[in-house]
Formats: C-alpha cells, sequence, structure tokens
C-alpha cells in the first residue's frame, strides 16, 4: 500500500483561529486547510474505532460533511481538533447501529494483578516495527470500543483528559480510569515483545 | 501505582501540568520505583502512537476534491417538503391513543394480569443488546413528534446508551 508521510498531529493555534473564522465567512480555501490538517487524524481514529478501512473513509467524508455544515457551532474556545472527533465519533456510533453489537473481548478481571509483573521496556523498543505495530493494532483491537476510543483520544491524539471528557460525555474521573485500564490491557498484550522477554 | 496517579505522569509527559505540579510530580516519581516504570512504559506508547501516526495510508477520504463532490451534491439536492398538517390531525392522534389505551386495558382483563407486566426483566442492558431497537427509538421519537410529548426517546436515555 502506498504510504505518505504526515506531520505531528496539529495544535490549535491562533493561526488556526483564523483560519476557523474565514472558513465560517465561506471561505473554501480556509475550510481546505483546517481539512487537510485533521483529514488524517479523524480517518485514523475512525478506522481504529471500526478497524475497516473502507468504513473509516465513508465516515471521515460524513464528518467533514456535517463539520461544514455546523461551522457557525463551534464555539471560538473549543479546539476544532477534539470538535471534529467528536463528530467523527457519532457517525461512528451510528454507523455501528446498522452494524450489529459488537462482541467485547477484553478482559479485564485481572488487570491489577497485571501491573505488577510487567516488563520494563528498553530503549530498543521504542522504535516500532511492522510486526510490533501489527500488535500494537491488534491489542488495541481488543480493548471494548468505548475504552479504545478514550485511550486513542489520549494517546494518539492527545486530548487533555478534559476534552475527552466532554467528548465521551463521562465524568473526568471515568475518563482517567478508563485510559487507565486500557493501558493495562495494552501493555498485558505486548509485554511479550519488550523488555527482552517475558516477564 | 496503587497511590501514585497515572493520569499526572501522562499529564508531565505531555507538559499540561503548571510548573508546581510538573516539580511535585517529578519529584515523587523520582523516588517511587513505580512510577518511573510506569513513566518507561507511557514514553514509550506515546513513541510507538507518533511512529503509526506518520504512516498513514493514502485513502480515497483524504482527497477534498471528493469531499467538495460530496458537499456540492448535497447543496443541489432538493430540500424535503415539510409534511402538510391536516386540521384534524390533532382529534385523529387523540382518537387513536384512546383507542389503544381501551384496547389493551381490555386485553390486561382478559388475560387477569396486568397490561403492563412483563416475565423478561428490561432495562438499559436490554435496550442496548435488543436487535432492533433503534427502529423502536424511530418509532418512538415519531410518535414524540406526532403527539408533541416527550415519551420514551429522550435524548437522555439514547445518550445513555453510548
Amino acid at each position: 500500500m502506498k504510504m505518505v508521510l504526515v506531520g505531528a498531529p496539529p495544535s490549535d493555534t491562533d493561526g488556526e483561529r483564523a483560519l476557523l473564522r474565514r472558513a465560517r465567512a465561506g471561505d473554501p480555501a480556509a475550510f481546505r486547510r483546517l481539512f487537510e490538517r485533521h483529514a488524517p487524524g479523524v480517518w485514523r481514529f475512525l478506522r481504529d474505532l471500526s478497524r475497516d478501512e473502507e468504513a473509516a473513509d465513508e465516515a471521515t467524508q460524513e464528518t467533514f460533511v456535517r463539520a461544514h455544515g455546523r461551522l457557525g457551532a463551534l464555539r471560538d474556545e473549543e479546539r476544532v481538533g477534539a470538535w471534529l472527533l467528536g463528530i467523527a465519533r457519532l457517525v461512528h456510533l451510528e454507523s455501528r447501529r446498522g452494524r450489529g453489537v459488537q462482541v467485547d473481548v477484553e478482559d479485564e478481571a485481572h488487570l491489577r494483578e497485571v501491573e505488577a509483573v510487567l516488563p520494563t521496556p528498553s530503549p530498543e523498543d521504542l522504535l516500532l516495527d511492522r510486526e510490533l505495530e501489527g500488535l500494537l493494532t491488534q491489542a488495541l483491537g481488543m480493548l471494548r470500543e468505548e475504552r479504545r476510543a478514550a485511550l486513542l483520544l489520549r494517546i494518539d491524539h492527545g486530548l487533555p483528559y478534559e476534552e475527552i471528557a466532554s467528548v465521551m460525555g463521562w465524568s473526568l474521573q471515568k475518563v482517567k480510569n478508563e485510559i487507565h485500564r486500557a493501558r493495562l490491557s495494552l501493555r498485558e498484550q505486548l509485554a511479550a515483545h519488550v523488555g527482552g522477554g517475558r516477564p | 501505582m496503587s497511590t501514585c496517579r497515572e493520569s499526572e505522569l501522562d499529564a508531565l509527559l505531555a507538559g499540561e501540568l503548571s510548573p508546581e505540579d510538573a516539580a511535585r510530580v517529578h519529584a515523587h516519581a523520582e523516588g517511587c520505583a513505580a512510577c518511573r516504570h510506569a513513566l518507561v512504559w507511557l514514553r514509550t506508547e506515546r513513541g510507538w502512537m507518533a511512529q503509526r501516526a506518520r504512516r498513514m495510508p493514502s485513502r480515497p477520504a483524504l482527497d477534498f476534491a471528493a469531499l467538495e463532490a460530496r458537499l456540492a451534491a448535497k447543496a443541489s439536492a432538493p430540500a424535503r417538503p415539510e409534511p402538510r398538517e391536516s386540521p384534524w390531525r390533532g382529534w385523529r392522534t387523540m382518537l387513536m391513543g384512546a383507542m389503544a389505551t381501551m384496547a389493551c386495558f381490555g386485553l390486561g382483563l382478559v388475560r387477569g394480569v396486568p397490561a403492563s407486566s412483563t416475565e423478561e426483566p428490561w432495562g438499559a442492558e436490554v435496550f442496548v443488546a435488543a436487535p432492533g431497537v433503534e427502529s423502536c427509538e424511530d418509532a418512538a421519537a415519531a410518535l414524540e413528534a406526532r403527539v408533541g410529548a416527550c415519551l420514551i426517546a429522550t435524548p437522555g436515555l439514547v445518550a445513555s446508551r453510548h
């Protein structure tokens, strides 16, 4: 598959606010710029939620169609990235309804014990080779969907905990608990591949 | 990590803490083996996710031209005409409601049990898992719109399912 390199997730700056104001005023170039900045992250979020690249294509486009129609509703103090990811999550939930109920494979009964026996990653483990990337994606896929969404909003999209609470409609404490559990579950799945061996 | 907070370590790495909080968390982590261990994992995860994000495949959804075409199609689509309100609609709705109530009441008398009783437990879990529940919600929402009253498809209930 052809790969493209994209930069780090965009940060909301005064420049982005200016772009937003122009887009609201009907400037198509400004909206295009917002799309180009945020569409890769939105697509990745949707791909990780649905685990289906074609479904993520469709949902990404739908997310931006809705965003285009609701630009006026975005408050100045809101971050565009978080707002778009919130819309993306709703689009995903709507499309998921038509595809039946998801089966959760995550077993969290033993997560407390997991914490005590995790190995410590070595500096070499920082390199994400193809095998490890596949394992990481697989481990993410095993998380309960809502928990996965919260974790991704934090570790992939860099949203502060308060913004994740807003996107997910959860209390701040629940966000912290869910992300912590998600991390433990992820680490358990990957423990055998870090720190030079099994714990 | 039982008395330590991973979210604080995470916020420390993300540069989200105030200078005072950052100094406090940093000082604690230096003397806490569990926090140092957690910090290594947090750094490793951040590194992995950053590398993963840079390996984005080229996808049709990322083409702005496709979005423009979609927006243009939406803009040119004819708006749905508003349904015309019949002067008899309100009376018809009330009559249908009264008939349905009488039918339920009558059935309850014939069967000897209250009409609202049910053997199966049902609640939020059943709402989430039952197939076709969305269509029930849609029907309820349509009914709410018709009678102009809040029945069961309240935003709170729908939101709580997610």
